[in-house]
C-alpha cells in the first residue's frame, strides 16, 4: 500500500492534524499487514514511517505521532492468543485514540481560556487549530482582541484573521516584522506548536523564536498550546540541529549574471525606484519553515494533560519514551 | 450512588467551620489547614461508607463547601487534596492485589499519561488484612469499618506533619543564614519567625523588617524578632530599594506556592523580590508544604487577587478626600518563579522548578478541581 | 569655616523682639535639647565646643531644673531617630556593628545650638526645615534664598571692610545654622555657591545699598529663572507627552509634576491619575486634603493607594512621572525614598519614566547607591507616628528619606533644556551652575 497517499487521504479532513494522520495511516497499514509476528509488526510499522517521513518535506511533526504510535505497539501486552486478533485491537486502540484526540483541542482551550483575563489583547503567530479552538471560547466570555502575524512564508495569519473576524472577534493581522512594535500592547502570547520537544522546547511556524524573544524582553507571557501527539522525542540543540534543516537554507547563492536573472525573473516584487531581482518563492526556498523557542522563553505549555511548565514536559517525555 | 447526607453533627462541623472562614475569623495558612484536617477526621469517623467512590465523593462534597466559603485560602483545599491522596494510597496497598490487572485497559492516551512523573510511594505497611471487601451487599459497613484505623492513622500523620512545620521549616536555619549578615524580611509571618529565631541560636545577624503597609504587620515581626535578641531595624517600605544594596538575603513568607514555582504573597513582596532580583540578592522562601496549591497562576499575574479595607489606606478622618479618589488596597502579591531562589519547606529545600514535581507527588490529578 | 562672628548686628535685634511669644518659646525648647546634645556633639567634632558667651546672653536658656526634665521627655521621645551611634555611646559593642553601617545617614539633629550671631529670620528657617514645615528641594532652596535677601538686607560693612570679602564671613555661620536644622540639599548647596560667586564678585566702588540691592535683584533673578521659569517650560515639555486617556502614575509629591497634571489638566486634556504614597512622609495624604490636586470639578479621577500595592497598579499606567531632589553626573537621580521602586516596576513593565527636574538641581559627582549618602526622618515629626515604641536594646527604627534611582530605570528627565536621557546630564552646560546668567 501507498503509505504517503494514507497519509495525505487522511489529512484532507480539516480536523485531522499531522501526527494524527500519520497515526492513522499507520493504524491502516497495521490493519493490512502481513506480519505474523511483533517483531515484523514493527519492522513494517517503522518502515511506513521512513516512507511518510522521507516524501515530508517537514518530517517533525509526523515523526511525533508515528514515535507514538510505535512505542505504544511495542508496550502493547501481547499475550493474545492469535496474533491477528492482537493487530485488530491494536487498529481498534489507534481509532479510539485519534477520535478522543479531537476532543483534546477543546481541552486545552477551557484550560487556556483560565488565563485570559477579560479585555485583553492576545497576539498569536499563524494559524493553528488549537488556538483557533481557544480564542472562539474566551470569545464567547471574555472581551478579548487579538493581532495575529502574517507569518511568512507561509502567510497564514491571514487565515486566522478571516476567521476570528468571521467569529466577531476584533482581529489585526500584523506584519511579522512588526511584533516588536505592538509587543507592547499585547497582554499575552498564544502560540500552537508543531511538537514539543524533550528540552521542553516548541518547534512552530518560523518567527515564533522571534516573537518569544520579544516577548520574554517586554515580560510578557508566552503561552504554547500543544496537544499531547504532539510531544517528540527530540532534543534540538540549536536551530540546525532540527531535523527540518537541510543545507539549502540560508544558503548563499552562487554568483550569477545581472542579465540571466533579469530575463528568468518572472515575479519581481513591484517596487519604486530600483528593481528588484529576487522573487517571493526564491526567498521562501532559502528560509526556514519552523523554528526552535527555548524553553526559557515559554512561560507555560498547555496541553490536554495539563498545565505544563517546560521542565513538566520534559517529564513526561521522559516517562513516556524512557520510563 | 448511595446517601451520603453525613449526620448532624459532622454537618454541623462542617458548617460552622465554613461560617468562620468566610467572616475571616480563622486566618493564617495554618490555622485554617489544622481546623480543616479536624473537621475531615470528624466526617470521616462518623460517615458511612461502602465503597472508595463513595469516601471520595463525601469528602470532595465537605471540601467544595469549605473552599467555597473562602476561596482566596489555598490551604482549605491543600488539605483537603492531601488528605484525598493519602487515602487513595492507604486503599492502594489495602487492595494492591486486585489493583495490579489493569493492564486491559491499556491505551493510547493512558499510556501518555502514565507517562508522568508520579512517585509511587506505596510503602509495604501493614500487609493488607485479609480481603477488603467492596459493597458487600450483605455487611455494607464492612468496608468502612476495615478501612477507617488505616484513614485515621493516614490524618494522624497529616496532621503530625503541620503540627511540626515551624520545627521542621527552620531546622536548618543557620546554613541559610550567616554571622553578620543583613537579611530582609517583611510582614508577619510566622514561619519567617521561626526560622529567623531558630537561626539566631548559632549565628548573630542583623534583621531589616519593612513595615508592610498598610497592614504594617512588619511592626509585629519587629517586635517579635528583637524580643528573641536578634538585631532588627524597622525601616518604612520606601526604603528598601536604598537598603538593598546592603542586604545579604531577602527572606519571605508565603500565601499559596503555586504549581509553576511561583507564588501568592503578602503585598508588597513583589517589591522586594524585584528589588533583590535587580541587586541580584537572593530571594529565599520559608513555607510549610501544606501551601503547595496545584494551581496555576489563578486567573492572572496582577489584580482580580483579593482587596482589602481601603480604611487601611486612606482613614476615614480624611473624608472630603475618600470620596474624591479612589483607594487601592490589594491583599496578595503575584510573584514570578524567576524572582524566587528557593523555597524551604519542611520537606527539604527547593529551587522553583522543583515545586511542579513536588505538587504532583503530594496530590492526585483528579482532586485539582474539587 | 564655622567661624564665629561675635559683632553684633543692630538689624536683628528689633526682628527678634518682634518674635511672637510662641515663637520664642519653641525656640528655648530647641535649645534646652540642644544644650543636651551638646556633649554628644563634642564627641563628633570638639572643635565647635566653644559658645560664644554672645549668644548665650541674647537667649538665655530656661531654669536648670526645668531643664531636665523637658530634656529627657524630648529624649525619649525622639530615641528612634536620634540614637545615632555617636550620640548613644552607652550602645553595647554587640550592637555597635550594625549601627555602624548606618552611622553616616545624616542625621537631623535636633534643636540646633544657637551659635554665632544668627538672623532671626534664619532661625525662624531652620526650625521651620528641622520641623519639616518647610519640605521639598525647590521649596527649602526659595526659602533659603528669600531669607538670605533679608539677612543680606539688614547686614551692615563693618569699618575697614568690603562687602564683597566680608558678607559671605557673615552668612557663613547663618548657613551653618541652617545645616545643623536639616542637611543642606543639593539645590541650597548650588543657590549658595552662586551667591558667594554674586558676592565675590560685586563692585568695591558701589555704595553699599546699591550693592545689596543688586545682590537681592540676582537673588531674585536666580529664583525666576533657575526655577519659576524653569518649572513653567517643563510644564509645557511634559505636558505634551500626556495625550487624552492617558493614566499618569506619580509618587509622592513633588512641586513641578503637580504644577504638569495641574496645567496639562487645564490644557483641557482629560487623563486619570494614580498616586503611590508610602511612609515615613505620607506627603500626598498629608497635603491632598488642601485640593491641591483635585481642582473644582469635574476634578482629575484619582486613585490613591501605598507603595506596596504598586505592582498592581503599575499596569494601568501609561507614563510614571516623578520628581527628583538632585541629578548626579551618571544619570542617577536622588529623589524621595521610595522612587526608585516606582523607576524599576515602571522598568519592568515597559511604561516610560519621566523626572521632572529642573537642571540647577543638577549635582557634580556621582552617586552609585542609595546608601551612601542620606538623610534620616525624624520620624516623632509625622503623624502617623508608630504604635510602638522601641523598647528593647535590640530594635532600631530608621526612616531615610532618599533613595537613588539608577538611570538605567530613567526614560527621560524633562528639565527647562528639554527632554534629555540621564546619561546626558552631565553636558548641560548650565546645569552645574557654570555660567552666570
Amino acid at each position: 500500500m501507498d503509505i504517503w497517499a494514507t497519509y495525505q487521504r487522511k489529512l484532507e479532513d480539516v480536523q485531522i492534524s499531522p501526527p494524527l494522520a500519520a497515526i492513522l495511516a499507520l493504524v491502516d497499514l497495521c490493519a493490512t499487514s502481513t506480519a505474523g509476528t511483533m517483531f515484523e509488526l514493527v519492522k513494517a510499522l517503522n518502515e511506513g514511517s521512513d516512507s511518510l517521513k522521507q516524501h515530508s518535506p517537514n518530517p517533525i511533526s509526523i515523526n511525533a505521532g508515528c514515535e507514538l504510535f510505535i512505542a505504544f505497539v511495542t508496550l502493547f501486552p501481547h499475550d493474545s492468543a492469535s496474533f491477528s486478533d492482537l493487530k485488530m485491537e491494536l487498529v481498534k486502540q489507534g481509532e479510539i485514540y485519534v477520535r478522543q484526540a479531537l476532543t483534546y483541542r477543546r481541552k486545552i482551550g477551557e484550560l487556556a481560556v483560565d488565563f485570559i483575563k477579560d479585555d485583553s489583547v492576545i497576539l498569536t503567530h499563524s494559524y493553528s487549530r488549537v488556538v483557533m479552538e481557544t480564542l472562539l471560547l474566551a470569545h464567547r466570555s471574555k472581551r478579548i482582541s487579538v493581532f495575529v502575524t502574517e507569518a511568512r512564508p507561509r502567510g497564514l495569519g491571514v487565515k486566522t484573521a478571516d476567521a476570528l473576524t468571521a467569529a466577531g472577534i476584533p482581529c489585526t493581522v500584523i506584519l511579522d516584522s512588526a511584533v516588536a512594535y505592538a509587543m507592547d500592547k499585547v497582554d499575552c502570547v498564544l502560540v500552537g506548536s508543531e511538537a514539543v520537544v524533550e528540552s521542553g522546547g516548541l518547534i512552530n511556524a518560523v518567527g515564533s523564536l522571534n516573537i518569544a524573544i520579544i516577548a520574554k524582553a517586554a515580560n510578557k507571557p508566552f503561552y504554547a498550546l500543544a496537544e499531547s501527539y504532539k510531544f517528540h522525542r527530540l532534543f534540538p540543540l540549536s536551530q540546525y540541529d532540527l531535523p527540518s534543516h537541510n543545507p539549502r537554507i540560508l544558503s548563499f547563492p552562487p554568483p550569477i549574471e545581472r542579465d540571466t536573472v533579469l530575463a528568468s525573473s518572472t515575479s519581481p516584487i513591484p517596487s519604486s525606484g530600483y528593481e528588484v531581482f529576487i522573487t517571493q518563492e526564491e526567498i521562501a526556498k532559502n528560509n526556514p519553515d519552523v523554528d526552535y523557542t527555548r524553553p526559557d522563553l515559554i512561560s507555560l505549555v498547555f496541553s490536554d494533560i495539563g498545565s505544563l511548565t517546560p521542565g513538566g514536559v520534559s517529564a513526561y517525555l521522559v516517562g513516556m519514551f524512557a520510563g | 450512588m448511595a446517601s451520603e447526607t453525613p449526620n448532624t453533627p459532622t454537618l454541623r462541623a462542617v458548617e460552622t467551620l465554613a461560617w468562620k472562614l468566610r467572616r475571616r475569623q480563622i486566618v493564617g495558612s495554618r490555622a485554617t489547614a489544622l481546623e480543616t484536617l479536624l473537621v475531615l477526621r470528624q466526617v470521616i469517623s462518623k460517615s458511612r461508607f461502602s465503597n472508595m467512590e463513595q469516601l471520595v465523593s463525601i469528602i470532595r462534597s465537605v471540601g467544595r463547601r469549605l473552599v467555597e466559603a473562602q476561596p482566596k485560602e489555598h490551604s482549605v483545599g491543600n488539605t483537603v487534596r492531601k488528605v484525598l491522596h493519602h487515602i487513595r494510597e492507604e486503599y492502594h496497598t489495602a487492595t494492591r492485589g486486585s489493583a495490579a490487572a489493569s493492564y486491559s485497559a491499556f491505551s493510547i492516551s493512558k499510556f501518555v499519561l502514565l507517562g508522568q512523573p508520579r512517585k509511587q510511594t506505596a510503602l509495604p505497611k501493614t500487609e493488607s488484612k485479609g480481603s477488603l471487601k467492596e459493597n458487600d451487599p450483605d455487611d455494607p459497613d464492612s468496608f468502612a469499618r476495615s478501612l477507617k484505623p488505616v484513614l485515621m492513622e493516614a490524618i494522624q500523620d497529616v496532621l503530625d506533619e503541620l503540627e511540626t512545620v515551624y520545627d521542621n521549616v527552620s531546622k536548618n536555619a543557620q546554613n541559610h543564614i550567616h554571622s553578620d549578615e543583613i537579611i530582609l524580611t517583611l510582614g508577619m509571618s510566622k514561619t519567617v519567625e521561626a526560622f529567623l529565631i531558630s537561626a539566631a541560636h548559632n549565628r548573630n545577624y542583623t534583621v531589616m523588617v519593612l513595615e508592610t503597609a498598610p497592614s504594617y504587620g512588619g511592626r509585629d515581626m519587629a517586635k517579635a524578632l528583637s524580643g528573641a535578641g536578634i538585631s532588627t531595624f524597622l525601616v518604612p517600605d520606601s526604603s528598601l530599594y536604598g537598603l538593598m544594596s546592603r542586604v545579604n538575603k531577602v527572606i519571605l513568607g508565603a500565601h499559596a506556592i503555586l504549581a509553576n514555582g511561583g507564588m501568592f504573597a503578602i503585598t508588597g513582596s513583589l517589591l522586594a523580590a524585584t528589588a533583590a532580583h535587580a541587586h541580584s540578592t537572593p530571594v529565599v522562601v520559608c513555607a510549610g508544604q501544606f501551601k503547595l496549591t496545584p494551581l496555576w497562576n489563578l486567573y492572572h499575574e496582577y489584580g482580580a487577587l483579593d482587596f482589602g479595607d481601603p480604611s487601611q489606606v486612606l482613614g476615614f478622618e480624611e473624608d472630603s478626600l475618600v470620596d474624591k479618589v479612589d483607594v487601592v488596597n490589594p491583599f496578595y502579591d503575584y510573584l514570578q518563579p524567576n524572582l524566587i531562589d528557593a523555597f524551604i519547606t519542611n520537606d527539604g529545600d527547593h529551587p522553583p522548578s522543583s515545586i511542579y514535581r513536588l505538587i504532583k507527588e503530594t496530590y492526585d490529578d483528579e482532586d485539582n478541581e474539587l | 569655616m564655622a567661624t564665629e562672628t561675635p559683632t553684633s548686628t543692630p538689624g536683628s535685634q528689633p526682628s527678634q523682639k518682634s518674635m511672637t511669644k510662641a515663637e520664642r518659646r519653641e525656640l528655648q525648647e530647641k535649645q534646652r535639647a540642644a544644650k543636651l546634645a551638646q556633649p554628644a556633639d563634642t564627641l563628633n567634632k570638639p572643635k565647635s565646643k566653644p559658645k560664644p558667651p554672645a549668644a548665650q546672653k541674647k537667649y538665655p536658656p530656661g531654669p536648670a531644673e526645668a531643664n531636665i526634665s523637658s530634656a529627657d521627655a524630648f529624649r525619649s521621645h525622639t530615641k528612634d531617630a536620634t540614637s545615632a551611634p555617636a550620640m548613644d555611646s552607652l550602645a553595647e559593642a554587640s550592637k555597635s556593628r550594625s549601627l555602624r553601617i548606618f552611622s553616616h545617614f545624616g542625621l537631623p539633629k535636633h534643636g540646633p545650638g544657637v551659635k554665632g550671631d544668627i538672623h532671626p529670620c534664619i532661625v525662624r528657617l531652620a526650625l521651620q526645615f528641622s520641623e519639616f514645615k518647610i519640605c521639598g528641594a525647590n521649596a527649602r532652596c526659595i526659602a533659603t534664598l528669600i531669607a538670605f535677601k533679608t539677612v543680606i538686607q539688614d547686614y551692615q560693612t563693618p569699618p575697614n571692610n568690603t562687602l564683597s570679602r566680608h558678607l559671605m564671613t557673615h552668612l557663613s555661620p547663618q548657613i551653618t545654622h541652617l545645616v545643623s536644622a536639616r542637611p543642606m540639599s543639593v539645590t541650597m548647596g548650588n543657590a549658595i555657591r552662586q551667591l558667594k560667586l554674586e558676592i565675590s564678585g560685586s563692585d568695591i566702588d558701589m555704595p553699599e545699598q546699591d550693592a545689596k540691592d543688586l545682590l537681592c535683584q540676582k537673588i531674585d533673578d536666580y529664583i525666576r529663572d533657575r526655577i519659576i521659569i524653569a518649572d513653567e517650560v517643563i510644564q509645557d515639555l511634559a505636558c505634551t507627552k500626556i495625550k487624552d486617556g492617558d493614566t499618569i502614575l506619580t509618587y509622592a509629591r513633588s512641586s513641578v509634576v503637580e504644577k504638569v497634571l495641574l496645567s496639562a489638566y487645564k490644557q483641557g486634556k482629560r487623563f486619570s491619575v494614580i498616586v503611590v504614597d508610602s511612609r515615613p512622609l505620607l506627603e500626598v495624604s498629608w497635603t491632598l486634603s488642601d485640593d491641591s490636586l483635585l481642582p473644582p470639578p469635574p476634578p482629575i479621577p484619582c486613585t490613591y493607594a501605598l507603595l506596596p500595592a504598586l505592582p498592581s497598579l503599575i499596569t494601568e499606567a501609561t507614563c510614571v512621572m516623578l520628581g527628583a531632589h538632585s541629578l548626579h553626573s551618571n544619570g542617577a537621580v536622588f529623589s524621595r525614598a521610595g522612587t526608585a521602586l516606582v523607576a524599576m516596576m515602571a522598568k519592568q513593565h515597559s511604561v516610560p519614566v519621566l523626572v521632572c527636574c529642573e537642571t540647577y538641581k543638577s549635582s557634580e559627582g556621582v552617586m552609585l547607591d542609595g546608601f551612601s549618602k542620606n538623610e534620616l526622618a525624624p520620624s516623632h515629626l509625622f503623624r502617623t507616628t508608630l504604635p510602638i515604641s522601641p523598647q528593647g536594646a535590640n530594635l532600631e527604627i530608621l526612616n531615610p528619606l532618599y533613595d537613588l534611582t539608577p538611570p538605567s530605570c530613567i526614560t527621560a528627565v524633562v528639565t527647562e533644556v528639554g527632554l534629555i536621557p540621564p546619561s546626558s546630564i552631565s553636558s548641560i552646560p548650565t546645569a552645574l551652575g557654570k555660567i552666570n546668567l
